[in-house]
């Protein structure tokens, strides 16, 4: 058992890969942003790689355990301290049964997963034990974490003294900018060339108006081919508009002139197109950058995007692990 | 139009987007639901989900298991041995959905979008001024006089896309540019040739033009009308919407929030395809 303390800014149960199945009654995928993390400090702990685990985002929560167990804090950094000493990112680590961890606001990057051996216990909704909170579905009562909250572990021994390599690790942006990988399409032949080249050229800033359904992006304007605005009226008369269709995840979602990458938590159809896609191998990269930050998208085909995800993948395991010297 | 062979598109490296044609009708939604099933159906390896819409599917398929080329060709194969949708007869049952048109919630919320995002009409005066109608009383009168088919489910758990089944109640209107970032729980919205209830308070992109104060979608699955399941609507349902005053609107709000309100569900009819289709040729017929 684990005691929430403070809550942190908003911090959720995820699991990986989430919620599968209900796409077409309008729940979404949820799970974590930055899978990469959270499936790292998964297996660090000894546990499969999509178990329940947390998610922090920008200011971590401060936990005290009512057991001994074993943990990992890793993704971005938020300083964490366990009874006041700093706990190192990347390693699994033996608390005891009234020990503190704390985290802080971070310092680089921008969500930390913090993993317990045998995972989170908490209840499964429609198959997964992710939290949508903007639904109130899953994770624990439906939401982020609360103050004075227990949270339920599956009871495992955990493998402590375990490191991912520096290699293994995803490579946080140190300038502010970040080259996030996409596939053209659903909608890419309804912007023009122009528009294209400005897509791929521009600097795209990051909005804080942003969260877990969707990431606003502040750039240049978009241009059209005929298809956008030559159409039946039921699309809808702006060149953006089409007859609501169902939206992947990660789809850049056109909505009138404001691209908005669609999230782990965002919409499962609309009326919207969608010209561009972040593959799932590159979320990790979403999942880190912070508002104001400048995404610039460059493109890679359906397989590349698909090699990306599979190499994440096998990563993500206890072969990758070394041992403490 | 109705396309031979559906146009299909890549959305990252886990999605295959399917459309079936470039307009909004029931032939083009019995495609979109009826290729849905059979993929279901068909069990093919590697396909996780799938979501219908009015003219297209989303495919959510697991690449490891099966490649985009592959899955396509499949597709193909299936799209193939769809029957004809004109001799279906399927169970529909119709929900009357009380609406309070022109209220004061969804003005409330499209006053705070000109005064804070962007200044535009009114969003039933808009949808009065693109589509020709005398007056925003000419709009209630139209919107509420059809019967709606439910085509799909999506955007936000529970929310249903709606056509209306009778041609002469079609209305068309942009969407939002950009979208609100907040809608009043159960707004009825316009977008496109769509019509939509919001389940919740969420962003949204239809122009909104009136409220209902019964829930469409229920976490707690407690209640009676969702007869067990999450949402309200399915597919194939058909919706009435029914105008009511403000006092009756707040009279059906106090019983929901009492647990004493009844949907009024009817659940004793089919929906014959080939009789609705000739009704809406009559209806054309009698247009010319």
């Amino acid at each position: 058992m684990i005691e929430v303390i403070k809550p942190g800014l908003e911090t959720t149960v995820q699991d990986w890969p989430g919620r599968h199945g209900f796409w077409n009654k309008g729940f979404p995928v949820s799970g974590p942003m930055d899978s990469w993390s959270m499936r790292m400090a998964n297996v660090l702990v000894g546990n499969q790689p999509g178990d329940a685990a947390l998610e922090a985002q920008f200011l971590g929560p401060t936990l005290k355990f009512q057991i001994d167990t074993v943990i990992a804090v890793c993704g971005g950094n938020m300083r964490p301290k366990l009874d006041g000493d700093p706990l190192e990112l990347w390693h699994s680590h033996q608390v005891l049964a009234g020990q503190v961890l704390e985290l802080t606001a971070a310092i680089s990057g921008a969500r930390a997963y913090i993993a317990i051996a045998g995972g989170i216990d908490n209840e499964i909704i429609l198959g997964s034990r992710a939290t949508f909170a903007k639904a109130g579905v899953g994770g624990i009562d439906g939401g982020a974490l609360k103050v004075g909250q227990v949270l339920s572990v599956f009871p495992a021994k955990g493998t402590p003294g375990m490191i991912v390599p520096e290699s293994a690790r995803p490579k946080l942006s140190k300038t502010r900018t970040w080259k996030i990988e996409v596939c053209a399409g659903p909608n890419d032949d309804w912007i023009d060339k122009p528009g294209q080249v400005r897509f791929f050229s521009a600097d795209w800033i990051l909005s804080a108006k942003s969260d877990r359904t969707g990431f606003r992006l502040d750039g240049p304007e978009w241009s059209f081919t005929p298809r956008a605005t030559n159409k039946p009226p039921e699309h809808g008369a702006l060149p953006s508009n089409v007859i609501d269709h169902g939206y992947p995840m990660g789809a850049i979602n056109l909505a009138g002139q404001t691209p908005i990458i669609l999230m782990n938590d965002g919409p499962s159809m609309g009326g919207f197109i969608n010209p561009y896609t972040v593959p799932t191998g590159s979320f990790w990269k979403l999942g880190q950058a912070r508002p104001g930050e400048i995404l610039n998208f460059q493109e890679i085909s359906v397989q590349g995007s698909q090699k990306i995800a599979a190499n994440l993948k096998k990563m993500c395991s206890q072969g990758t692990l070394l041992k403490t010297s | 139009m109705i396309y031979k062979i559906p146009k299909f598109s890549p959305g990252g490296d886990r999605y295959i987007l399917a459309v079936f044609g470039d307009e909004m009708n029931l032939e083009l939604n019995f495609m979109a639901q009826g290729m849905a099933s059979a993929l279901r159906n068909s069990k093919i390896k590697g396909v996780i989900e799938s979501a219908p819409c009015f003219a297209s599917l989303l495919v959510h398929y697991e690449p490891e298991e099966i490649g985009y080329d592959d899955l396509i060709r499949e597709m193909v194969v299936i799209f193939g041995s769809l029957g004809p949708s004109d001799n279906l007869e399927l169970r529909s049952r119709l929900f009357s959905i009380p609406v309070m048109y022109l209220d004061p919630w969804s003005a409330e919320c499209v006053e705070d979008y000109k005064a804070k995002i962007a200044d535009k009409l009114t969003d039933p005066e808009l949808i009065v001024r693109e589509n020709g109608l005398k007056d925003v009383s000419h709009l209630v009168r139209l919107h509420s006089s059809s019967e709606y088919w439910v085509a799909s489910l999506g955007f936000w758990p529970g929310l249903p896309f709606l056509m209306p089944l009778d041609p002469r109640a079609r209305l068309t209107a942009p969407k939002y540019n950009p979208p609100r970032t907040n809608t009043p729980q159960g707004a009825i919205g316009l977008g496109g040739g769509a019509t939509s209830i919001y389940p919740v308070a969420t962003p949204g992109g239809y122009q909104i033009f009136g409220r209902t104060p019964i829930p469409i979608w229920d976490a707690t699955q407690k209640i009676p009308a969702f007869q067990g399941d999450l949402c309200l609507f399915r597919p194939g349902d058909r919706i009435k919407f029914i105008p009511v005053t403000r006092e009756e609107f707040d009279h059906a709000e106090a019983e929901v929030k009492a647990g004493t309100y009844e949907t009024n569900i009817v659940e004793y009819q089919n929906f014959i395809v080939s009789d609705y289709n000739a009704w809406n040729h009559k209806l054309k017929v009698g247009a010319v």
